[in-house]
């Protein structure tokens, strides 16, 4: 696997949907949904948007998990069910409130329409130091900075900027093409 | 002032210390909110009587205005206006009962009190924990106006105003105001002012959390501030009427006392005050044209005006009633704050149980129908249906309920029989069913109390410190 870099399996940052900071949650998804029709088919789907700020530097990043989380009722409407694992009280009984909650809130359509005018930032994942790999660096770095951290992609940077995106799916694909090869 | 000076650091930092792991400073809340001359200016004082033990220590404290009975030690220390009431203390050979264990107790039980800061609060009933039985210990603890350490052995930790730790040992926690607690033992917890919490592992977890907006109109703490907000200016208004009872030596009862009730001398009795047999009024109550009938109880820091209060009632530390009518065997828990108008009574039905840190608060008409658990805040009709349930309806609780903000998981039965023991448990202690020759209480046994003063170092290095004091029978 030594003889992988991780610049021969990134996402160049050009292939990748990107939105500026201050988007909304429907322009994200049709940034989604416009690198998807323009990605090469043969490889794995987008799952993510990246979030760029005023110099294009990259912020944070969207994924569909992120997407699914600003569905869920807001804190404001958490209706007190937030700390209460603080309490004692046992973890049946929190999703049991949860669930009660989710069946009460409104539908999903209504849901989606109210969501989609607020801000990228709000729901995405910003970046930490951990998350960021030279582009020279070898796949074991690169799996062991994925599994140390519980990512599902890293930013790839040469001197200091991002140019691209280290997927999890393409070092799995590149994992499972060696082990082919080695037991031929 | 500097070895009070020194000593008020000591305790800081020890506190601070305790509390690191939540990033929490007790200096900004503390400093300044008590002159250090107020710390000279009152005497401490102790009963002597031979219905209760007598061994009390002092050691390099300041004990201004506070008041002990019992066994008790206190080193390193500032108490400023507090009570320390060691009447309800273990005694050697009693059988301590705790599941799965009866353990024997091998000596008389005291109150240790080290390293710490109590203002205005109350210390009262005995340990809970079964690893600590014969010390009652508060250490490197740092308590507000008006809380309650009750059963509850604590060390490093806070205590905001009118906060409440009922049967709890407790370590490093940060309890905020207006809390009640009662929850077998914590560590390392965060509570937020007016968290409402009765757990018993296994058995039931009751949670009620105000509304944080609402509550602040009633009490809030921040740094920098004393407390404030309506609760504390309640019991401002009403402090000039507490020092004649300090100022005297001696003091007649201004009103007629059955044989079988008992009034504190520092309690406050205003006109039209009536007290029944078996009654019993604590130090620092406020009673003010109050009807008391037959074994009701007013205790430490109560104010009960312009109410009548039918007979076997419990008025918890703290608790304070206005304007209100209370039927037989109401429980009002502690600092409870029930309030009606003269034109807007205020009517609670027998057998009913306010739970503590319960406010009532109306101005219109309100009556809470016989048999009810009631908590929260409550300023109308539809505020009553939200925080109140039939007892008979809780018990019947097998799991989970949710109503408006209250959270209930467990068993109702064990939960209301839990309380209703309780209430027993403490009219029985405080002497309410007193038959003339049995069943004698704290109304009884606390009729007869001699009160001396002692007091600090009036000047020099060593000023608001008092010399070590031992005194035993």
């Amino acid at each position: 696997m030594d003889n992988y870099l991780v610049k021969d399996l990134m996402v160049p940052l050009s292939e990748y949907a990107t939105v500026q900071e201050g988007s909304t949650l429907y322009e994200a998804v049709l940034a989604l949904e416009k690198a998807q029709e323009e990605f090469d088919h043969t490889k794995y789907r987008h799952r993510g948007v990246l979030i760029l700020d005023k110099n294009k530097r990259v912020i944070g990043k969207w994924s569909h998990l992120d997407a699914l989380k600003a569905l869920e009722p807001k804190p404001d409407d958490d209706n007190g069910i937030k700390g209460l694992s603080q309490f004692g009280f046992s973890s049946r009984f929190i999703s049991g409130l949860r669930k009660r909650q989710r069946l009460k809130a409104a539908p999903l359509q209504d849901l989606c329409s109210t969501t989609l005018d607020m801000k990228v930032e709000d729901f995405m994942q910003a970046t930490v130091e951990e998350q960021y790999i030279d582009h020279e660096a070898s796949l074991d770095i690169a799996i062991h900075q994925l599994v140390l951290g519980n990512y599902l992609s890293l930013l790839v940077t040469k001197t200091g900027n991002v140019i691209g995106i280290l997927r999890l799916a393409d070092v799995f694909a590149a994992v499972y093409h060696t082990m082919k090869e080695c037991s031929v | 002032m500097k070895a009070i000076g020194k000593l008020f650091d000591r305790i800081v930092q020890r506190v601070n210390i305790n509390l690191r792991e939540l990033a929490y400073d007790v200096n900004p809340f503390i400093k300044g909110l008590i002159p250090f001359r107020q710390f000279v200016k009152f005497y401490a004082f102790y009963g002597i009587s031979p219905n209760h033990p007598l061994d009390l220590q002092f050691r390099h404290s300041n004990l201004a205005g506070s008041y002990f009975l019992g066994k008790c030690r206190v080193t390193n220390s500032i108490l400023y206006k507090s009570d320390i009431r060691g009447d309800e203390l273990k005694k050697e050979g009693d059988i301590f009962r705790y599941p799965n264990f009866e353990i024997p107790v091998s000596k008389d039980e005291r109150i240790d009190i080290e390293d710490s800061i109590l203002i205005k609060t109350l210390v009262h009933n005995f340990s809970h924990d079964p690893e600590t039985l014969e010390k009652f210990f508060i250490t490197n603890t740092v308590s507000f106006h008006y809380a309650n350490i009750h059963g509850s052995p604590t060390d490093g930790s806070f205590l905001g105003p009118l906060a409440t730790v009922d049967l709890t040992t407790m370590s490093d926690c940060v309890i905020g105001a207006f809390s009640y607690i009662q929850a077998g033992e914590i560590s390392h917890l965060d509570i937020a002012p007016g968290t409402v919490w009765v757990r018993s592992p296994g058995n039931f977890n009751f949670l009620y959390r105000y509304p944080q907006d609402k509550l602040n109109q009633y009490i809030y703490f921040a740094q920098g501030h004393p407390p404030q907000g309506f609760l504390i200016d309640f019991v401002e208004d009403r402090k000039e009427s507490f020092q004649p009872v300090f100022d005297a030596v001696n003091i007649e009862p201004s009103v007629s006392i059955p044989q079988s009730a008992s009034l504190d001398r520092f309690a406050v009795i205003k006109p039209k005050t009536h007290i029944s047999d078996n009654v019993l009024v604590a130090q620092r109550a406020f009673l003010q044209n109050a009807w008391l009938g037959k074994g009701a109880n007013a205790q430490e820091n109560c104010y009960i005006i312009n109410s009548r209060l039918e007979g076997f009632n419990v008025t918890a530390h703290g608790a304070k009633i206005i304007e209100a009518d209370l039927g037989q065997n109401v429980f009002v828990g502690f600092n409870s704050f029930l309030r009606g108008k003269p034109d807007c009574r205020l009517s609670i039905g027998k057998g009913n149980i306010i739970m503590p840190h319960t406010i009532i608060d109306i101005k219109e008409p309100l009556s809470v129908p016989d048999g009810h658990l009631v908590w929260g805040l409550i300023n109308n009709a539809d505020d009553l249906k939200a925080n109140s349930i039939p007892i008979e309806a809780f018990a019947k609780i097998k799991g989970a309920k949710k109503q408006e903000n209250m959270f209930f998981e467990g068993d109702g039965a064990i939960f209301t029989a839990a309380f209703q023991n309780r209430i027993h448990h403490i009219l029985e202690t405080n002497g309410a069913f007193f038959n003339g020759n049995n069943k004698r209480g704290h109304a009884q046994k606390n009729q007869n109390i001699s009160f001396n003063t002692i007091q600090p170092y009036p000047e020099g290095e060593q000023v608001g410190v008092y010399p070590t004091i031992i005194i035993r029978p």
